[in-house]
């Protein structure tokens, strides 16, 4: 069976939970798969009714911080564990399905995917990391993978890259120092792969970058400020990075 | 021509050139066509290639979009496949692309 797999912890300063609140009806409508949600009780309490959803509640491990504010991505290796299903699409919770895209992704035989690649849609080319570290970064935004020896090794191994990852940081001259789940997959790809690459989704993460503001959201489109210029994209998936899109 | 109205026209250039950008990549993105386990991208070059091959050959040996080799066995099969994704992409692309010039 197939599935999707959420991650949702609400901060002092972001509620998670009310981007879930958004997300998880489009992902039912546009994928029609089973969910899961891996939360905690204090964000489970904030949930609004989300119809039928499997919640996995855990104790998440707490310590990361980005932009100064608590960053609650160290669980993500667990996600194999934590899993129900023989494949999962393994999703941010600030991925909005607009499509069944990620369907044809999913229908594969590959033991795991991630994009290498991303598209700005704003057309400002924002994302350019070749420069942060050594090795090329994935964007962990949405992984596949089914349940194999494989995918459970690359997983095992994102659990040993967090425990040491200033080492890694050093070894392969990343410049964003606090944990990223990025980086943490692409180092575990790369060393598992042999250092000769790993097989990733043909296609690149349509992205809003947090410099847009997001206005409106709709069951099929989703609508920015920019520099000034208002735009819409509509039927698209996008992962919004925005974490204003919580007050939308 | 006063600048304002030269203001107006590269703004509606922009939003042009946007529209254009991300409905082309969302057609990018709608040709991936899973077909036994692979991935392949229904683009030009996948068509003239299957079409190319199935001149020739029974059955053939093609790479999917990581560079894995797969055994088409039914060609025709396959090429109607990959033609039906390559022309429902362009289609919506053509549809948005046709609205952003309209609307814009």
């Amino acid at each position: 069976m197939t599935g999707v797999l959420l991650y949702c912890f609400n901060t002092e300063f972001y509620r998670y939970d009310k981007i879930a609140a958004k997300t998880i009806p489009l992902l039912k409508k546009n994928l029609k798969l089973p969910i899961t949600l891996v939360t905690n009780m204090e964000t489970f309490k904030c949930l609004p009714p989300l119809g039928h959803v499997n919640y996995k509640l855990i104790e998440h491990e707490t310590g990361n911080q980005i932009n100064n504010k608590p960053w609650h991505n160290l669980d993500r290796h667990r996600a194999y564990s934590l899993s129900p299903y023989d494949k999962t699409i393994l999703l941010d919770i600030d991925y909005f399905c607009f499509s069944d895209h990620l369907l044809t992704l999913a229908d594969t035989d590959q033991d795991f995917m991630v994009h290498e690649k991303v598209h700005d849609v704003t057309g400002n080319d924002s994302y350019r990391f070749s420069r942060s570290s050594m090795i090329p970064m994935v964007w962990a935004t949405v992984i596949i993978f089914k349940k194999s020896k494989r995918a459970q090794a690359i997983f095992d191994m994102v659990k040993y890259i967090k425990e040491r990852y200033s080492y890694f940081c050093d070894l392969y001259r990343i410049g964003f120092r606090n944990f990223r789940n990025d980086y943490a997959f692409a180092i575990a790809l790369h060393q598992l792969g042999g250092f000769k690459g790993y097989e990733t989704i043909p296609a690149r993460l349509p992205t809003l970058p947090g410099s847009a503001i997001v206005k409106e959201i709709t069951d099929t489109s989703i609508t920015w400020t920019h520099e000034g210029r208002t735009v819409t994209i509509s039927d698209n998936d996008l992962h919004v990075i925005d974490k204003g899109i919580q007050n939308v | 021509m006063d600048i304002s109205k030269l203001k107006n026209i590269s703004d509606r250039s922009f939003h042009i050139a946007l529209a254009k950008k991300n409905a082309l990549e969302k057609a990018e993105s709608s040709m991936l066509l899973a077909y036994s386990g692979h991935l392949f991208k229904a683009d030009a070059e996948t068509i003239n290639l299957v079409q190319t091959l199935k001149g020739r050959l029974q059955k053939f040996v093609i790479l999917d979009s990581n560079n894995n080799p797969m055994m088409i066995e039914d060609a025709d099969n396959f090429l109607d496949k990959l033609i039906a994704k390559q022309q429902e992409a362009l289609n919506v692309y053509h549809q948005a692309y046709s609205d952003s010039i309209k609307k814009v």
